[in-house]
């Protein structure tokens, strides 16, 4: 469970991440997936990929590499190609020791958008395009196909990755000075972003919905048009605020609340729920 | 077509490789373009390798219209078609469908890892609090080594019992599906889980107007079919406007508050 430190021990700001470290975080980037699971998608990557940089900012507090580590690995899931922007601002206001719920609210508030505009770089475009010529060549025989494919792919994903990472640590590090002037309310600001896009994932990310339905000559009753009808994405809501209530109140923890989620899952199925 | 046991181990390591790579290193060697110029050089063939990945490729990105299933998984997929068009000399789109047995099971070991790794991540917590480097970094990859080795199984599997297997495979499927369907809707609501612990350390009481807000601005966007890529970032521009808002009239305040204009406290 997560940590609720909401400051470091050492506030002094770390030395400026240098750029063999900043390169080193963009090849453990590739990786972000790497333990990727269903309750907090690529949180164990992220943490794994930032590590380089979370390690040389509290090199000299222990306490507060923990606090880091700990608060880096709930939820976190954004477009695996572009998740060098989300690295760069993050490192840099882990570098400048800012606020943990500041941080916390720039993440997730970072790590949204990205997933839309990376589908329609990658998988919408430069995938269609370049896989659409190479694989003519290939089916004609011709070995050239999927190098090229290779070759053009890898070359736009490095350049991406790299350049996002040295630039967006940059902005982050010259936005930073602007706001520890306003450090109160730039928090305030950046957890009330925050909760606004844990919303929106709520609905975005939501997509449990029931297969029950009732025969009723012919029009079938399908509770989902039902539930639909009242709010959709209804189910999503619900469930996120029943494991709010049981986690927050009842002191449930994520494993209980997993193994909750299967036994409903598995019977559901079993039953034809979904 | 027999295959040695030097070019089954091969493609297994293959299969290995690209059931890692589907969502880490590169992310683009598990394409059929490539997989299928790999497997087929790998087995003596790379003709038929090319022209069925090249194929198959076009398939993936809808190109191409093609007749039956496609495979729940392309990874696998794509290995299993290059192996049946190479072994008993089918055209694409009948071996392909032969594979579509063995992309299941595919698709079943990825269901599998992800449920299995849902609690391990409790383990990576205490890593966390105790600060343990090497035990995330190990956790990470001994993730990506288990679905790696469960894909090698299916593959080498695949070529070692042919296509006898891929029906038994169906049989099995046919049977017991409904407990990957279970594990796949149980995985759907996990995320739930993640959300509700950002929400348990995030929201303040004065603050669930603003989760609602951004529940509800999201799902109007939803329901809109041009915007279903866009909608997350329409969401953010929203959501900035209203906390760079929220920021500059507290900033406001605290400054008129500091000047003696104003009798509150400092706007908190």
């Amino acid at each position: 469970m997560a940590s609720n430190a909401t400051q470091y021990n050492n506030l002094t700001p770390a030395q400026p991440l240098d750029k063999k470290t900043l390169n080193k975080m963009v090849w453990r980037s590739l990786n972000l997936q790497g333990s990727f699971n269903y309750e907090r998608m690529q949180a164990g990557g992220w943490l794994y990929g930032i590590l380089p940089g979370l390690e040389k900012i509290h090199g000299d507090n222990e306490e507060d590499l923990k606090t880091s580590m700990q608060h880096n690995l709930e939820f976190f899931n954004t477009h695996p190609f572009l998740v060098t922007f989300v690295m760069g601002i993050v490192l840099s206001l882990e570098q400048q020791k800012a606020d943990i719920p500041t941080i916390r609210a720039v993440r997730v508030a970072a790590m949204g958008p990205l997933g839309g505009i990376g589908d329609a770089i990658f998988w919408f475009t430069l995938v269609p395009i370049t896989a659409g010529i190479t694989s003519n060549m290939a089916i004609n025989g011709s070995l050239a196909g999927p190098i090229l494919f290779l070759l053009i792919f890898n070359v736009v994903q490095f350049a991406v990755r790299f350049w996002l990472m040295n630039w967006s640590y940059k902005l982050g590090s010259k936005a930073i000075e602007l706001l520890t002037a306003n450090a109160k309310e730039f928090t305030r600001a950046a957890s009330l972003l925050g909760v606004f896009v844990v919303g929106a994932l709520t609905s975005n990310y939501g997509g449990t919905t029931v297969k029950l339905q009732f025969e009723n000559g012919e029009s079938p009753i399908i509770i989902q048009n039902i539930l639909d009808g009242i709010l959709p994405k209804l189910i999503p809501l619900t469930i996120t605020l029943g494991l709010f209530f049981l986690i927050k109140k009842k002191g449930w923890t994520p494993v209980a609340c997993i193994g909750l989620l299967l036994v409903v899952g598995l019977l559901g199925a079993l039953i034809g729920l979904f | 077509m027999e295959f040695n046991a030097i070019q089954i181990l091969l493609v297994g390591v293959w299969a290995f490789i690209v059931g890692i790579d589907q969502y880490n290193l590169l992310e683009s060697l598990y394409q059929p373009i490539v997989t299928g110029a790999v497997v087929g050089a790998i087995l003596g063939d790379l003709n038929t390798g090319l022209v069925v990945g090249g194929t198959y490729q076009l398939m993936t990105i809808g190109n191409m219209p093609v007749g039956g299933a496609q495979p729940p998984n392309a990874i696998i997929g794509g290995i299993m078609a290059t192996v049946f068009a190479i072994g008993s000399g089918l055209d694409t789109t009948a071996a392909v469908g032969l594979a579509v047995p063995f992309a299941l099971f595919g698709q079943y070991m990825v269901t599998l890892v992800f449920t299995v790794m849902s609690p391990l991540m409790s383990s990576a917590d205490k890593m966390a609090e105790k600060g343990d480097v090497k035990g995330i970094v190990r956790l990470n990859y001994l993730a990506m080594g288990a679905l790696g080795l469960l894909f090698a199984v299916v593959c080498i599997g695949g070529l070692i019992g042919g296509t006898a297997l891929g029906t038994t495979l169906q049989t099995i499927s046919d049977k017991y599906g409904w407990i990957m369907d279970g594990l796949g809707a149980a995985g759907g609501m996990m995320r739930f889980v993640g959300f509700a612990i950002l929400l348990r350390i995030m929201l303040s009481n004065e603050l669930w107007g603003i989760y609602f807000a951004g529940f509800a601005l999201a799902t109007i966007i939803g329901y809109i079919p041009e915007l279903s890529g866009s909608a997350l970032l329409l969401v953010a521009f929203v959501g900035i406007a209203i906390a760079l808002n929220d920021f500059q009239t507290r900033v406001a305040i605290r400054q008129n508050a500091g000047n003696g204009n104003g009798g509150d406290e400092d706007g908190i």
